[in-house]
């Protein structure tokens, strides 16, 4: 529980940062940069915040679905460009694909 | 009774969990393929009831509200695989930093132009940015960027289908499936789907995936609000 605490307290300062600065940046994007600047400070990761690491991401798909089924919400713009979405999606992949791999293999050693 | 058991925010809630739990039953009855991902059975699942009884969203997130309110504390939580991740990066951080950057930039700046062009219409474009950012960000980062929060999902889900269907070839054709470039590909490019896709290909392209996934959707989400 005192993982779950902590991501909550982390998630509070970053949505009243973002609040009170009027940052562009999600609040919870902030709490997650001042959770990653406080773990570098402290050199480790407290076990109560891999604890909860592991109880909640097999969960984070449940989480995500009942924003998700506002898609019954869409129809009539899926109905109209659904399959240019589809495209769009499809073929914008190789490109960033090939990008990617290109890098990752340019003059590597081994 | 029935009708009255269809307003019960409860029912809404325990409908979402049974329907993902159906959805990893699934997944691992089909030796959990990458193509059949637990969200997306849980979503067809809950659409296809609230189509079928004619219920409205709005009455549907009056239950599932309770489950979306855990999507903060899961972002804040991605810190953690993130801190381990800048561990493990540091022998080839510029190399990784630059393919992270212009690989996810290549394919959110293609598919933005496409959609400007072929589509025209802002809030969709807008929502398109974040195509390649892991769901729980994207869904977020889009509601920020003046996209639709649902239809940001959506594109999610599909971009990793398509990317764990279409990369892993594409790139043994190019001759450029090192474990380390397809697992960044895949990460970059199809995030959680990719990477449970490399899991399939191997530890060393499953280890590149999720490090790429969780860089590119911090990298996205910093960037993108400002640039949009």
């Amino acid at each position: 529980m005192t993982g779950l605490l902590i991501l909550l307290l982390f998630l509070v300062a970053g949505n009243l940062i973002q609040a009170q600065f009027t940052l562009p940046v999600p609040g919870s994007i902030i709490g997650m940069l001042l959770l990653l600047f406080f773990l570098v400070l402290r050199g480790r990761t407290p076990s109560s915040l891999t604890d909860i690491s592991k109880t909640l991401s097999p969960l984070l798909p449940l989480f995500i679905i009942p924003v998700s089924v506002g898609i019954v919400t869409q129809k009539a713009l899926l109905e109209e460009n659904g399959v240019a979405l589809l495209v769009i999606l499809a073929v914008s992949l190789i490109p960033g694909a090939l990008v990617c791999a290109f890098i990752m293999n340019w003059k590597r050693k081994s | 009774m029935f009708s009255q058991l269809l307003q019960m925010p409860l029912f809404w809630a325990t409908l979402t969990i049974a329907a993902f739990i159906i959805g990893q039953h699934l997944y691992r009855l089909l030796g959990n393929s990458a193509f059949l991902p637990p969200i997306l059975t849980g979503i067809i699942l809950v659409s296809a009831v609230l189509e079928a009884t004619g219920v409205p969203f709005e009455t549907y997130m009056e239950g599932g509200q309770y489950l979306h309110l855990m999507l903060g504390p899961v972002v804040v939580m991605l810190a953690v695989p993130l801190y381990q991740f800048i561990h493990a990066m540091k022998k080839e951080w510029l190399r990784i930093s630059l393919a992270i950057t212009l690989g996810s930039g290549t394919t959110v700046g293609l598919a933005v132009i496409l959609a400007d062009i072929w589509i025209g219409d802002l809030a969709v474009t807008a929502t398109m940015a974040t195509k390649s950012v892991t769901t729980p960000v994207a869904v977020t980062l889009s509601e920020q960027l003046g996209g639709i929060s649902a239809l940001a999902s959506a594109f999610v889900i599909i971009t990793g289908v398509f990317g764990a269907l279409i990369i892993p070839p594409l790139l043994k054709t190019a001759r450029m499936d090192s474990p380390a470039a397809m697992g960044l590909s895949l990460g970059v490019c199809a995030h959680a789907v990719g990477t449970s896709r490399a899991i399939e290909l191997g530890t060393q392209q499953a280890a590149y995936s999720a490090m790429a996934m969780t860089l590119t959707a911090t990298l996205h989400a910093l960037a993108l609000p400002w640039l949009v």
